[in-house]
């Protein structure tokens, strides 16, 4: 068994290394051979894989913490199997509105939806989220120096509520995947074909604009009550936000940074969802490389998802096929074949950063990559021994290659691994999301 | 509890929120003007009859949230202002929905993906306003790329218009400052950025009011009566108005309302709430299995949506009263939707037209191709779909299956109906507590098929499209769709689930308080005293006290 890992760092170097990131150097060089240098030079990253409506109980390996075999639905993932961990066992904690809702709202954040407008199944209506999700919190610390704080991208992710948002900046501040692969194209890498020089006369334009904005912002806002002067105040984050990364080094690129080539596509014709889909994995992986986020995820369509799958010659809607009876064989068998085509979107999307070379390794070294659904099982909507998935070494924080198998009827707390992926990307938190959820990391991870 | 009472207005009368109240008691809603009881025949359309006003005391009327334009509303807004293609908004990411509709205040998110996409939005309009040198010079009587000394009367002239109000000195003074350190290459740049810049400004994203209790008010009721009439920024007779003290009598208010109402913006406003409060948004996606439905193309859903919008504007231009939208025994079509449905001796070569249907039946919205498909399998009929959007015109939905069932529907078998088919919802215990609320509505459809055509047999076997409504006020059996709409328009809670839909749509949150409820009294009992009429509803939207009132969160420190 061959394990690819860098040499693990103490948290004080993983600390120096996020805020003392070398923006000053073009990337290019600090690339250049750093045999003696990697714990220095190349940045974490976090990336997330949503896929909806819930796994099946075969969805879990089988044997022994370092010596397993991946069930069919895993099966896509055998090529990377010493460079993934299979965690079962866990409970994925909710709350507020119904089982969809509050499962793609707590998979990241680890607590509950606030109340709101959003009415569910046999529930009173919800909410957004009450807190931030893990890899925005992991984006508090690596991504700063980054065009982008971090890249949320879709597929046919639908409708603007809380059963299509997985990632938070902060209670009440979902934020949005984009699903026009296009649209992602122009504006995560328009720079990298436009001349330097017009580029910069074009980032000090918008810079005008943009204080010029910000400054209506804070004026306004002076007038108004504080809910809604709340709702400018946000605003106006945004616009800063937007402002201050212009003068971020942008996309300098590693080894692997090149022009992704987007082709035109129906973004919202079923049948084009693996091609948007393909398009958004490829996107991803280069934004990593070009280091113009550190933190991205990708959310496939939405919870409660009715995705038909007939390119697997599958017509049905996906989640009503996700309600049928353990006992159907033809649902199971279809439902098999669903979540192993997600499995292979994911090996796709590992294989890539693996393909990309870094100093010594590869981008795939230095990344962690969490996936995770909204549900453990459709039909019951049951949360118990939900399926998570991590790739990649994060510059050595996580040993790869294995299979942690926790007790399914103990009823841990997903919060555990939320804070022990955090300590991984260097975040030093004890407790992460709903208190009483959470109670340290997860032993045995890190 | 609060006194909130719904009261005849006398002509002139003020009802402002700033202004003392005269409050007729009431010995309760269900004897007040204009609500008439349970089954009670409607009252004749008078059509100079006061509509009825909703007064609560000051104090009780709760705040106003803060609203944001919804993306149609910023792209019409972003048309008028600077002559871009509405479309331009399409790039924002999509609005929040709630109750259906897109423009309800406390589901707005805001990101940086949010703040990056106006700022695209508004530079491409802001393009497209600094290329069209004779609308640019037609703000400020001079072009401020080609006069220095005109920037500062565009900026004041344009941002009146943006703003919806004049712009303070301070205002100004930023905007100048922005245009001289952008004015690179050319001059246009920084017309461009500047224009940019208030297009992206909480003056123009957002609707905030003034809230110190003396403030001139006038500017916003003018955003107000705009975007609830034509869903798109005041134009300058309405800022002029405002602006010169006329908005502050109700007669002032109602004579630039009845301008607005007579506009072709406001049919196309009228259509939007229309499709959102239908659910019709979905159209553009909509597929169905084309070997069962030989004549369903990728260009059906489009003309469909026409046919709807067509039909409405033709009501709106009418009387878009409930009579028509469920009722009416005519539709518009061009010659290609007389094809599809198969309509005998009508001919439309150019375009669409209003074609007389079998009044045994057609009515209204409720026959029309885009809500038949839509409420629709793609390969069968969904009684259970049809039957619920009915249920939802009484604002009376049922729940939605419970997480554990089976939710897919029979499948498609030649030999049996689809009511046979369907025979499992009624005869398992589990399943008939809320289907047959919904079923046996559905079944009144059944003659027409899932891409909205006339049929005659089904399965095999004669369509029994009889069927029956529990659970309103207007129960009973029924056969056929012109039965179920004589039934819809008979019905009280009909008319208040309207006024509620609208009330919604109209202030961008739900009616939860005293004062809320007493107003959408007031608005269905205006339905009732109109024959349904919705432009006299919006009318009678604007007379409200919770309309015209200042309602600020709380005094700004």
């Amino acid at each position: 068994m061959i394990h690819l890992r860098g040499p693990r760092l103490s948290r004080r170097t993983l600390l120096a290394s996020a805020a003392g990131a070398s923006i000053a150097l073009p990337w290019l060089e600090a690339f250049e051979p750093r045999r003696a240098s990697a714990q220095t030079a190349a940045p974490k990253r976090f990336v997330v894989m949503f896929s909806p409506d819930g796994l099946l109980p075969a969805w879990t390996p089988s044997g022994t913490e370092t010596d397993f075999t991946l069930s069919t639905i895993l099966s896509p993932l055998q090529p990377y199997q010493d460079d993934i961990v299979v965690v079962r066992g866990l409970y994925q904690e909710g709350g507020g509105g119904d089982g969809h809702q509050n499962g793609i709202g707590g998979m990241l954040t680890g607590t509950t939806l606030n109340s709101g407008p959003f009415g569910g199944t046999q529930a009173p209506p919800a909410g957004w989220a009450s807190g931030p999700s893990v890899d925005q919190r992991i984006a508090d610390v690596i991504g700063n120096d980054t065009k982008l704080r971090s890249l949320e991208l879709g597929v046919q992710v639908g409708a603007a509520d809380n059963w299509g948002r997985m990632i938070y900046r902060a209670s009440d501040q979902p934020l949005p995947p984009e699903d026009d692969p296009a649209a992602v194209y122009s504006r995560v890498f328009a720079d990298l074909h436009t001349d330097p020089a017009v580029l910069a006369a074009q980032r000090a334009r918008q810079q005008s604009i943009l204080d010029t904005v910000g400054g209506e912002y804070t004026r306004v806002a002076a007038g108004l009550g504080s809910a809604d002067r709340q709702r400018l105040d946000a605003h106006l984050d945004a616009v800063r936000d937007l402002e201050t990364r212009l003068t971020k080094a942008g996309p300098i690129g590693g080894a692997a940074c090149a022009d992704p080539t987007v082709h035109a596509v129906s973004k919202d014709d079923n049948d084009s969802y693996p091609d948007v889909g393909g398009l958004q994995i490829d996107m991803l992986a280069m934004a990593l490389a070009c280091d113009i986020t550190r933190v991205a995820s990708l959310q496939w369509s939405r919870s409660v998802s009715q995705t038909r799958f007939t390119w697997l010659g599958i017509t049905d809607g996906h989640h009503d096929l996700s309600h049928l009876s353990d006992d159907d064989a033809t649902a199971v068998d279809k439902l098999t074949r669903i979540n192993q085509w997600y499995m292979t979107q994911l090996a796709a999307l590992i294989g890539k950063l693996k393909s990309m070379p870094e100093g010594d390794g590869t981008v795939l070294d230095n990344t962690i990559i969490l996936y995770a659904n909204e549900l453990a099982k459709g039909n019951t909507h049951s949360r118990v021994d939900a399926g998570y998935v991590l790739a990649g070494q994060g510059g050595g924080a996580l040993e790869t290659g294995r299979f942690l198998r926790l007790d399914p009827t103990q009823q841990i707390a997903h919060n555990g691994l939320l804070v022990s992926l955090l300590n991984a990307m260097g975040v030093p938190d004890t407790q992460f999301g709903k208190a009483d959820w959470s109670n340290g990391p997860l032993s045995g991870l890190i | 509890m609060v006194d909130a009472n719904v009261r005849p207005l006398r002509s002139g009368d003020r009802i402002a929120g700033r202004s003392a109240l005269l409050l007729v008691a009431c010995g309760g809603l269900a004897a007040c003007a204009g609500s008439s009881g349970k089954g009670a025949p409607q009252e004749g359309p008078a059509a100079d009859a006061p509509a009825p006003i909703c007064a609560a005391p000051d104090g009780t009327l709760g705040t106003a949230p803060l609203r944001r334009l919804t993306g149609f509303e910023y792209g019409r807004t972003l048309a008028d202002l600077t002559g871009a293609d509405p479309s331009v908004a399409s790039e924002l990411v999509p609005d929040e929905e709630s109750f259906g509709f897109d423009d309800q205040a406390d589901t707005y998110s805001i990101s940086t993906l949010h703040a990056s996409k106006y700022f695209d939005v508004a530079t491409s309009a802001a393009t497209t306003l600094v290329a069209d040198t004779a609308r640019l010079s037609a703000f400020a009587g001079c072009d401020p790329t080609a006069d220095a000394a005109c920037v500062e009367p565009f900026v004041r002239a344009f941002g009146r218009r943006a703003y919806r109000r004049s712009l303070t000195d301070d205002e100004v003074a930023a905007m100048v400052a922005l245009d001289q350190v952008t004015a690179s290459p050319g001059p246009a740049d920084g017309v461009s950025a500047v224009v940019a810049a208030m297009l992206q400004s909480p003056q123009v994203l957002y609707r905030p009011e003034p809230s110190a209790p003396n403030a001139a008010f006038g500017p916003a009721l003018a955003t107000r009566l705009s975007y609830l009439i034509t869903a798109s920024t005041p134009d300058d007779t309405l800022l002029d108005a405002a602006e010169g003290g006329a908005l502050d009598t109700t007669p002032g208010l109602l004579a630039q309302a009845d301008r607005l109402l007579a506009s072709p913006r406001a049919a196309e406003a009228f259509s939007h709430f229309m499709f959102e409060w239908w659910d019709l948004e979905g159209l553009d996606d909509l597929q169905k299995d084309t070997a069962l439905y030989r004549t369903w193309d990728s260009s059906v859903p489009g003309e469909l949506e026409l046919e709807t919008q067509a039909f409405l504007t033709g009501a709106w231009t009418a009387t878009p009263s409930l009579d028509v939208i469920l009722g009416a025994p005519y539709t518009f079509l061009d010659w290609k939707l007389i094809n599809y449905y198969g309509v005998a001796g009508a001919d439309a070569p150019n375009g669409f037209v209003q074609i007389a249907l079998d009044p045994t039946r057609a009515a209204g919205m409720l026959t029309q191709g885009s809500f038949l498909a839509l409420h629709a399998k793609a390969d069968q009929t969904s009684p259970t779909l049809r039957g619920k959007f009915v249920r939802e015109l009484f604002c009376d939905p049922p729940p939605p299956p419970p997480p554990t069932i089976v939710v897919t529907p029979p499948a498609v078998d030649p030999r049996l109906s689809t009511r046979q088919r369907f025979a499992q919802h009624t005869a398992d215990p589990t399943c008939a507590g809320c289907h047959q609320l919904m079923d046996p509505i559905g079944f009144l459809f059944e003659h027409y098929d899932a891409i909205g055509r006339w049929r005659d047999v089904d399965g095999g076997q004669p369509v029994d499209s009889t069927g029956y409504i529990v659970g309103t006020d207007v129960d009973g059996n029924l056969d056929g769709v012109p039965a179920l709409a004589q039934a819809l328009l008979q019905s009280d809670e009909v008319r208040t689930c309207v006024a509620t839909q609208w009330f919604r749509y109209a202030f961008g949150h739900d009616a939860t308080s005293d004062a809320d409820t007493c107003t959408v009294s007031a608005l269905a009992s205006e339905l009732a005293a109109t024959n349904g009429d919705l432009k006299r509803v919006i009318r009678a939207t604007v007379e409200q006290q919770l309309f015209q009132s200042q309602r600020p969160e709380e005094a700004a420190p």
